[in-house]
């Protein structure tokens, strides 16, 4: 029979460190039901009949955040084998709050204290032995990060699970609780067996209406919570944070022995230089232009491009060996093998080219993504967050959404999976609706093929990009946070950070990799079914009423421009309403980068180049510069790609949400690029026209939207907050 | 007086927890209790970094300014 440990403990306490440790690359992740919370499973290495449940990070076993409810919903539901309880040992006092109330539920308990070797580090010392006498459970050293002691403590596990041993609590709260505690047990139903009989109490006098509605016989202790309210001067939840606390530090003295005198510590020390008042946003401005520095520039250029140029085209050398590209051995075999024109055509022209095109972004997005891994896990994000949030605040958002912003300028995909961070509901859905505005890694080469077409390559085109994109976010922050579904104050900022820390190679590297697969993945799914249709409608059509594969100068035949001329005219307005351009916005549906190659498609060129060098000619004759911009504008802010709109409708979670943020984005892309394209001809032109008119007033709606709207809100509606969109309290607070 | 007044570096004792219900549980859980002890470790506009039961914990200003302490 297989056994079932649950690992347990406070974020940053090195859980999932320990977690990779104990199972390896032997994990299983996905969803818990319902929710956008993480699940992680794996076996234990060299135990096929043990299975490590990875718990998320959880302060206490209260109802407030979804990851407590998941977390103790698993721990009563599915009444795991054994308990892990992972402490940080820098930390232990708070840690041990968790602890006392894992200790109720009625499952042996094993603790294991961690960063043992930082402890000893500081002069710290704690009794193991004491501890666990105190405690009334095994208590194990270990250190995660450098992997000791953690065999020991999994073994022990093993063992206490086998037993059955059920930690008994011997935690004791001021009399006058425990004897209300021992009625209100009496009182509960045959429902609840007899070792969670303790929880279940403690949940009741708490008042907790989550766990209420989970039992089938609710008995009725109001009045021993009166009296208990009454005698305290409290209400039960505060009594019951109390006694714990002040039990802990009963305990604490004698088992903890503070070496230190300096009350600082280094990462205390290294806040007050980091997340000072003048210093802060120097430092973070330049630890941002290496990010990007490296990884755009020198690393990354050098990346794409062998796997653009090599990989994926001409050829490479390995240490002065000639590897031809894929492209060219495919076309060889092919050849070989005496393959049909059209599956000759399909492969290369449409699968190669247009999955090619996807990937040779990887190697670049890899590197940026090994950076922004290394500043979590190293802890520096988390004070990101917290310098941010006093800027992000002016606009209705928190500085915890600056972080998914971040990643977003690589991967639109893992940027939306990183707003599961921000816990209030609110926040986190704006965030998910404003995070794709930003440039992706796969929105540059539209940028670099309008820049070099019509505008000669001017620099600032590539900024103006950025400074859309987060013009976009700020507008939109602002008129969210006015409808009714967005109003009321972003929730307080309270966040732990996590004392600084080098990271393992191997952490940075997975979480790395766990981001980059989520974009890899999407190439090969979603991206290679399009790029077949792509090419499917590209090469076949109607000519003189006959269906057949193209020519390659046929293309004006084709299904797609047939899709194209249909839906083109809602472009005319935005100046681009040719049926090519309107194509080319379909494709970057598929993935963004996709506009490049359909242009070079549509121009009659089989492969262009990144920013599309061949097509830059026909490109500039073929529209204006204003036209160019608005299209670039819409392409920017419109709906992201098919595998970013995957990830906003998982991250949603519900489907009046997702077709809500898809669009919204889509129609402030239409508006701010009709203003671009109507107000850019006025001025140049001077042609004035209904659409310049309807221009204006969508203009005029907006500005009104952005200030107006405002003022009077403020005038009527001074300090009240919505009533509507109650502050989700089962979502609130998770700090990370 | 309300933490936000409080100098850098100088512990003091919690007395009282204002504010939302779910903030005041939350900020419990970390380890703000009444009668515990709370030390400043930086400020920008407002917004802190606290030390309280050894962990350090950001919080913005409106919350800051709903801790009392003397």
């Amino acid at each position: 029979m297989s056994i079932k440990i649950a690992l347990a403990g406070n974020p940053n306490c090195g859980k999932t460190t320990l977690f990779n440790a104990l199972t390896g690359s032997n994990q299983f992740v996905g969803n818990w039901p319902g929710v956008t919370v993480e699940k992680k499973e794996g076996k234990l290495k060299g135990h096929k009949d043990v299975i490590i449940m990875d718990l998320p990070g959880i302060y206490s076993l209260s109802p407030y955040t979804l990851e407590e409810v998941v977390a103790r919903n698993y721990l009563i539901g599915e009444r795991p084998d054994a308990i892990l309880n992972i402490v940080d040992g820098t930390n232990i006092e708070r840690n041990l709050y968790l602890s006392t109330q894992l200790m109720e539920l009625g499952i042996p308990v094993i603790m294991a204290v961690n960063m043992m070797d930082i402890v000893e580090k500081n002069g710290d010392r704690i009794h193991i032995d004491r501890l666990s006498k105190k405690l009334g459970c095994e208590v194990v050293e270990i250190s995660a990060l450098k992997g000791t002691g953690i065999e020991k403590a999994a073994q022990k596990a093993i063992t206490l699970a086998n037993q059955k041993n059920i930690a008994i609590p011997v935690h004791k709260f001021a009399p006058e609780v425990e004897s209300v505690l021992d009625v209100v047990e009496q009182k509960l139903g045959s429902d609840i067996v007899k070792e969670q009989k303790r929880f279940f109490a403690i949940k009741l006098l708490e008042k907790d209406d989550k766990i209420q509605s989970q039992m089938k016989l609710v008995p009725d202790i109001s009045k021993e919570i009166e009296q208990i309210e009454k005698l305290f001067d409290d209400d039960t939840e505060s009594i019951i944070t109390n006694e714990r606390y002040v039990y802990i530090s009963s305990i604490i003295g004698e088992c903890y022995t503070k070496g230190r005198k300096d009350s600082l510590t280094i990462s205390d020390k290294i806040d007050r230089i980091v997340t000072n008042r003048i210093l802060a946003l120097p430092i973070f401005a330049v630890v941002m232009f290496i990010v990007y520095y490296v990884s755009v520039t020198t690393v990354g250029t050098w990346a794409t491009d062998w796997a653009n140029d090599g990989l994926f085209g001409e050829g490479w050398s390995l240490f002065g060996l000639e590897v031809p590209g894929i492209p060219i051995l495919l076309d060889s075999a092919l050849t070989a093998i005496g393959c049909a024109d059209w599956l000759h055509g399909l492969i290369l022209d449409g699968i190669v080219a247009g999955v090619g095109a996807v990937l040779g972004f990887v190697p670049q997005m890899l590197v940026l993504f090994i950076f922004l891994a290394f500043l979590e896990a190293c802890g520096y994000m988390a004070r990101v967050a917290f310098i941010m949030d006093r800027i992000f605040r002016k606009f209705g958002l928190s500085g915890k959404s600056f972080i998914p912003m971040l990643i977003g300028t690589g991967c639109g995909v893992p940027g939306v999976m990183a707003s599961r961070t921000i816990e209030n509901d609110r926040d986190r859905k704006m965030t998910i609706m404003t995070t794709t505005f930003i440039p992706c890694g796969a929105k540059l080469p539209i940028i670099a093929l309008i820049a070099g077409a019509l505008f000669g390559g001017a620099w600032w085109v590539a900024p103006s990009a950025y400074f859309v994109g987060i013009a976009a976010i700020i507008c939109s922050g602002i008129i969210l946070k006015k409808t009714k579904m967005f109003a009321g104050d972003p929730a307080p900022f309270v966040m732990e950070l996590p004392s600084y820390h080098m990271p393992t190679v191997g952490n940075v590297l997975r979480s790395m990799w766990e981001r980059g697969w989520s974009f890899i993945k999407k190439a090969g799914t979603i991206i290679l079914l399009s790029t077949i249709v792509v090419w499917f409608t590209t090469f076949f059509g109607w000519v003189d009423g006959q269906f057949r594969m193209l020519e390659d100068m046929e293309i004006d035949h084709s299904i797609l421009a047939s899709i194209g001329s249909l839906v083109s005219w809602i472009f005319i307005p935005l100046g681009w309403g040719d049926w090519k351009s309107a194509v080319a916005a379909i494709t970057g549906l598929v993935a963004k980068e996709n506009v490049v190659g359909t242009f070079g498609i549509l121009f009659g060129f089989a492969e262009v180049a990144e920013d599309g060098t061949e097509i830059w000619g026909t490109l500039a004759g073929s529209m204006t510069a204003i036209a160019a911009y608005s299209f670039l504008v819409f392409n920017l802010l419109c709906a992201p790609c098919f595998a970013a709109m995957g990830a906003i409708k998982r991250e949603m979670n519900n489907a009046k949400w997702f077709w809500f943020a898809i669009g919204y984005q889509t129609a402030l892309a239409y508006v701010v690029s009709m203003c671009v394209y109507q107000f850019g001809t006025l001025f140049t032109t001077g042609s004035f026209g209904i659409l310049t008119v309807v221009a204006l007033l969508f203009f005029l709606g907006f500005i009104y939207l952005l200030f107006f709207l405002g003022f009077i809100y403020l005038l009527f509606r001074p300090y009240k907050e919505s009533s509507s969109l109650k502050l989700d309290t089962k979502n609130f607070a998770r700090a990370k | 007086m309300p933490l936000t007044m409080v100098k850098a570096g100088e512990p003091n004792v919690i007395r009282k927890i204002g504010g939302k219900e779910e903030t005041r549980r939350f900020l419990e859980n970390l380890g703000f209790v009444t009668g515990g002890i709370v030390t400043v470790v930086s400020e920008i506009g407002g917004n802190m970094i606290v030390n309280v039961k050894d962990s350090r914990v950001a919080i913005g200003k409106d919350m800051a300014i709903k801790i009392m302490v003397n």
